[in-house]
């Protein structure tokens, strides 16, 4: 028995169907201090990738111990939402054995021993050779200078690197080893604390340049601060918004930036583990990064080209794949003229995203558009809909078209939603789901495939160069990439009392005429990335 | 044995009172301990399968893409009463027929008229299938939404808080599918089916997925027999809980230092280091008898990518699996030697993850070749992963046989692990003797919850199945027993007693 939802199938039935993502009212009431002054934030534990990113650039392990040894992040689509992270028992001992096992591989290794150690120790005990590993290690793990009680805690330690002990192996490193163990099992280690000192306003809280420059890291490399950046706290220049935005453009030339662009843009649009051949996925995250690259990095401008750009980087055998013709000298530019493509939306990466039933789905890459790019809410079907089943039509539907004719009957509870996603699916219908270009449902050439779209909202389109325009030229692309950065930045969901902040930042966004580079410097130069105010309960 | 089963009216419907369901009597434990002194364990092992798939009759199969019809693969399919005939999902429990009930018949509650979740009946299903069927089905409570959330204490824990501080670790929970597989997307719940006291988003334990890792909490705390080795554990012992102190003694430190939300996620991790360390220092397990510290299992196998989430078609080999057959076999070796050590009288054991998209082709071609299985005689290598097979994503093989086959799969752990217990003396006799072993799927196979018109489907939480292995309690097992669409809580109840539990409910439900 289907649920029949009454009514008049329109923009009125629309508008009821939809929301706003982000925007549910959070508990506790209006925060303590104005989201456009001051944002607030709670501890954060790293993600798996922030963890294994941080252990590559603190001790050297380029294993990725905690995608091995942690349970899986969940992904809404970001893999930081801290509001969802809940200490258990087991992953409590996964990080003990995550910090056993990188704190001995760390010390079994000579030359990233020697990186951590900058002295040579005259004894097992050597109590001032200790100190001097605890004054470099130390800071750059819990990521602030250390205090003299810091220290002086882990002096203890030594014991078993001096214990007179006939059966156990024990030198100076053994207390390293343990130094390492201990530190890595450290909340201040595993979680972003930002404490603040009270600024002018009650309940604002002035950050300390440490605890900017791990915001500014984990922003833009995943990862801890680099020495410059360190040194960069230390002397103050993180507390002027031009010491932030001069750091913000260094940072930006490191490979690491490049690396976290690509990782935020395959969360957010769903393609961070297509379901391709090993090769093919490498070709689109070739072709997909140096989109992003160019249109953030190297060639400084709209950043809605990510969107709109008529050519696109292959090599010959992604040509090929795709149809087009090859590039010049094995790899490069080709145009898009002709072919219906444009932008991110025309790649075989995002064309992958949000397939289902071994085919392209209308329905899910509708709801790909609505709830990423145009930052809407869709809701679920309802319970009585087995939407494990694909849609079967009547009994002589063939085509996918004929298929999907449930979703669009005026007469069903369907057509309320499915009116808002299925159209714009179907206007994607032509690219299969490695972003190949066919005329016909596949292995069924009796079902040409029409190819046109709609938003109802805003207009019809065929293929994704079309769409991309329409979502550029009816303005979500640029609100929602802002909505999506922010809830990236924060960690969290964006709520509904910071709807004026995320207006202000979005005309911000466009008066610098879209330029996404300068759109990150000026969020991290603004005086509220330097603020936060507490999280109510 | 004649059967015995009380026929009362099945549900009031009376949304949050305790409703009455029939007696599995034939079933209930003696008052009387069997052995003397022996702890008595309990254990649930889940599998994230139905019984059937979609539009198939228990006897109907598509192999090969022919069309058979054959009885005997469906797993209930057989006679009642003791000597029953073992079905294709129940072979890995040859020469075990004496050692476990299997209870058929059972059914969750659901409202046919109304799929608000405000008109759920008592201890019963949300009519979204996944999601709502877990609440019911682990806690006794019910669901009403489409979140995987139960809303209370599941039947493991139970047992756990009725041991609380007479083992070292409370309740072993472990799951051996690491992966949610589906292309950009995250289990969302799917992956718990333990919860603490009162249920809900916040007492649900994350279970441990590293078998690695759960091997080292475990047995760590063995002192080695050997002086000398007795020696170097003496002092990494003490290394590490210097360790764990210099962590814990920060606790003031940062905890007093940031606000209330803050303090309450820290005081959480803070307080599971407190655990860890209680742990450790807890007086160490002593090697005796049958008890012994089992080889280290080494390295976890790696963990496979992601797939479309689909049929033969798309789900391709390599994708989807992390070896979950080895994983499953070490976290069966743990809870094995975990209970004949009395470190923990509780485990929960999820083989595969509420609505599992692990591959099912390395299973299907391995059928017959990995250990504790066997091929049945029709029989194809099925493509897809398990939720898709369900769904028949594969057009030449699908129906009972397939299903039955990777249902089969689930059960060789099962079976691996009543083994053991029972080849393990304890008290004048063995472990099993002082234990009780649960084994459910995810679903049935009958009416659709969802749209609660069409038969012979998945998505159902009609003709549920449960097993129930050991005599704990004096548990009389070796039955096949029909259960009259009693609620499946009735069965954990009934484990739950044999494992020593005092009362007669489970969330809404009461024997």
């Amino acid at each position: 028995m289907l649920l029949r939802i009454a009514g008049v199938i329109g923009l009125t039935a629309l508008v009821a169907c939809k929301g706003q993502i982000g925007q549910s009212e959070e508990r506790g009431g209006p925060p303590a201090v104005d989201p456009i002054l001051a944002v607030e934030s709670g501890v954060r534990r790293l993600s798996q990738s922030e963890l294994d990113n941080t252990l590559r650039d603190l001790v050297g392990d380029d294993t990725a111990p905690a995608a091995r040894l942690l349970n899986e992040d969940e992904f809404r689509p970001f893999d930081n939402d801290y509001t969802i992270q809940q200490a258990s028992e087991a992953l409590i001992t996964s990080l003990e054995a995550l910090a056993d096992q990188v704190a001995e591989a760390t010390l079994a290794d000579p030359a990233r021993r020697a990186d951590l150690v900058p002295c040579t120790p005259a004894s097992a005990g050597d109590e001032a050779c200790f100190r001097t590993f605890l004054e470099e290690f130390l800071p750059r793990a819990l990521r602030r200078p250390a205090t003299a009680e810091d220290i002086n805690a882990y002096v203890p330690l030594l014991a078993f690197a001096s214990e007179d002990n006939a059966v156990v192996d024990n030198d100076f490193y053994t207390a390293v080893q343990l130094a390492v163990a201990a530190t890595l099992q450290d909340p201040e280690f595993l979680y972003r604390v930002e404490e603040g000192t009270p600024g002018s306003t009650a309940g604002l809280l002035e950050l300390d340049g440490f605890e900017i420059a791990s915001r500014m890291s984990y922003l833009l490399w995943a990862s801890m601060p680099d020495d410059a950046l360190f040194a960069a706290a230390a002397a103050g220049t993180l507390d002027s918004p031009d010491g932030r935005r001069s750091e913000a453009l260094r940072m930006f030339d490191d490979p690491r930036a490049r690396e976290q662009l690509h990782r935020f843009h395959a969360m957010w649009l769903g393609y961070r583990s297509i379901p391709h051949t090993p090769e093919l996925v490498a070709a689109f995250n070739r072709e997909t990064s140096a989109l992003i690259d160019r249109v953030i990095l190297e060639e400084p401008g709209s950043y809605l080209r990510l969107f709109t750009m008529n050519e696109t980087f292959v090599d010959d055998s992604l040509a090929d794949h795709y149809g087009l013709p090859r590039p010049a000298e094995g790899q490069g530019w080709v145009s898009y003229e002709g072919t219906g493509r444009a932008g991110i939306l025309g790649h075989g990466s995002v064309l992958a995203a949000f397939s289902k039933f071994e085919d392209t789905s209308p329905t899910q890459r509708g709801i790909l558009v609505r709830t990423r790019l145009m930052c809407e809410d869709v809701p679920r079907p309802p319970p009585t809909v087995d939407a494990d089943q694909p849609p079967q039509g009547t009994m002589d539907a063939v085509c996918k078209y004929e298929r999907y004719a449930e979703h669009r009957d005026q007469s069903s509870s369907c057509a309320g939603c499915h009116s808002l996603m299925d159209p714009i699916g179907f206007g994607l219908e032509n690219y299969d789901v490695a972003g190949r270009y066919r005329e016909h449902d596949d292995g069924l050439p009796e079902c040409i495939i029409e190819g046109s779209g709609e938003i109802v909202e805003a207009g019809s389109f065929s293929g994704p160069g079309e769409l991309s325009q329409l979502l550029v030229d009816n303005d979500y692309i640029d609100a929602c990439a802002v909505q999506q950065f922010l809830t990236f930045a924060l960690g969290r969901p964006t709520s509904s009392y910071e709807a004026e902040l995320l207006q202000e930042m979005i005309e911000s966004f466009r008066a610098g005429q879209h330029d996404f580079k300068a759109f990150m410097s000026n969020f991290i130069a603004s005086e509220r990335f330097a603020r936060r105010a507490q999280e109510r309960l | 044995m004649a059967m015995k089963i009380n026929r009362r009216a099945i549900l009031k419907g009376i949304a949050g009172a305790t409703v009455s369901l029939p007696l599995l009597e034939c079933m209930l434990p003696a008052r009387s301990s069997t052995a003397q002194g022996a702890p008595r364990r309990y254990a649930i092992l889940f599998a994230g399968q139905a019984l059937g798939c979609d539009n198939y009759a228990k006897n109907e199969s598509r192999i090969n893409g022919q069309s058979v019809t054959e009885g005997g693969h469906y797993i209930a399919d057989t006679g009642y009463g003791r000597g029953f005939a073992l079905t294709t999902p129940l072979l890995p429990l040859q020469g075990m027929e004496d050692d476990f009930t299997m209870v058929s018949n059972l059914a969750i509650p659901f409202n046919a008229n109304s799929s608000e979740g405000t008109a759920v009946p008592t201890a019963g299903a949300y009519r979204d299938f996944h999601g709502g069927g877990c609440s019911p089905l682990l806690s006794g409570t019910r669901s009403t939404s489409p979140e995987y959330v139960c809303n209370g204490i599941t039947s493991d824990q139970v047992i756990a808080e009725l041991n609380a501080g007479q083992t070292t670790v409370g309740s072993l929970v472990v799951r051996s599918q690491p992966g949610f597989y589906v292309s950009g997307y995250s289990f969302s719940g799917r992956q718990y089916i333990s919860y603490g006291p009162g249920g809900g988003r916040n007492a649900r334990i994350e279970a441990q997925a590293s078998p690695q890792v759960a091997y080292r909490s475990l047995f760590q705390g063995f002192v080695p027999d050997d002086d000398d080795d007795a020696a170097r554990f003496d002092f990494e012992m003490r290394a590490r809980r210097s360790v764990l102190d210099l962590v814990l003694e920060k606790r003031a430190q940062l905890v007093n230092n940031v606000g209330r939300a803050d303090q309450e996620r820290l005081e959480r991790h803070f307080d599971e280091i407190r655990d860890l360390e209680n742990r450790i220092n807890a007086l160490p397990p002593v090697v005796s008898g049958q008890c012994f510290v089992p080889p280290d299992p080494g390295a976890d196998p790696p963990i496979g990518g992601d797939h479309e989430g689909g049929g033969s078609g798309t789900v391709t080999p390599g994708s989807g699996y992390s070896d979950e057959h080895t994983r499953s076999r070490i976290f069966a070796d743990l809870i094995h030697m975990a209970f004949v050590c009395d470190l923990t009288r509780a485990a929960s054991l999820q083989i595969t993850a509420f609505q599992s998209h692990m591959n099912a082709r390395p299973i299907a071609d391995g059928l017959g070749t990995l250990a504790g299985t066997t091929r049945p005689a029709r029989w194809a290598s099925v493509g897809g992963d398990l939720h898709e097979v369900g769904h028949n994503g594969d057009p030449n093989n699908r129906g009972q046989i397939p299903s039955a086959g990777l249902l089969q799969w689930h059960v060789s752990h099962y079976a691996y692990l009543i083994d053991k217990l029972r080849n393990t003396p304890e008290a004048g006799g063995n472990v099993l003797d002082n234990s009780v072993i649960i084994f459910t799927a995810e679903a049935g196979h009958g009416l659709q919850l969802n749209d609660g018109s069409s038969q012979n489907q998945t998505h159902s939480v009609e003709n549920m199945v449960m097993l129930m292995a050991g005599r704990a309690g004096g548990l009389n097992p070796g039955e096949h027993v029909n259960a009259n669409r009693a609620h499946p809580a009735t069965v954990l109840i009934t484990a739950m007693q044999a494992a020593g539990y005092q009362g007669n409910t489970l969330g809404d439900v009461s024997l």
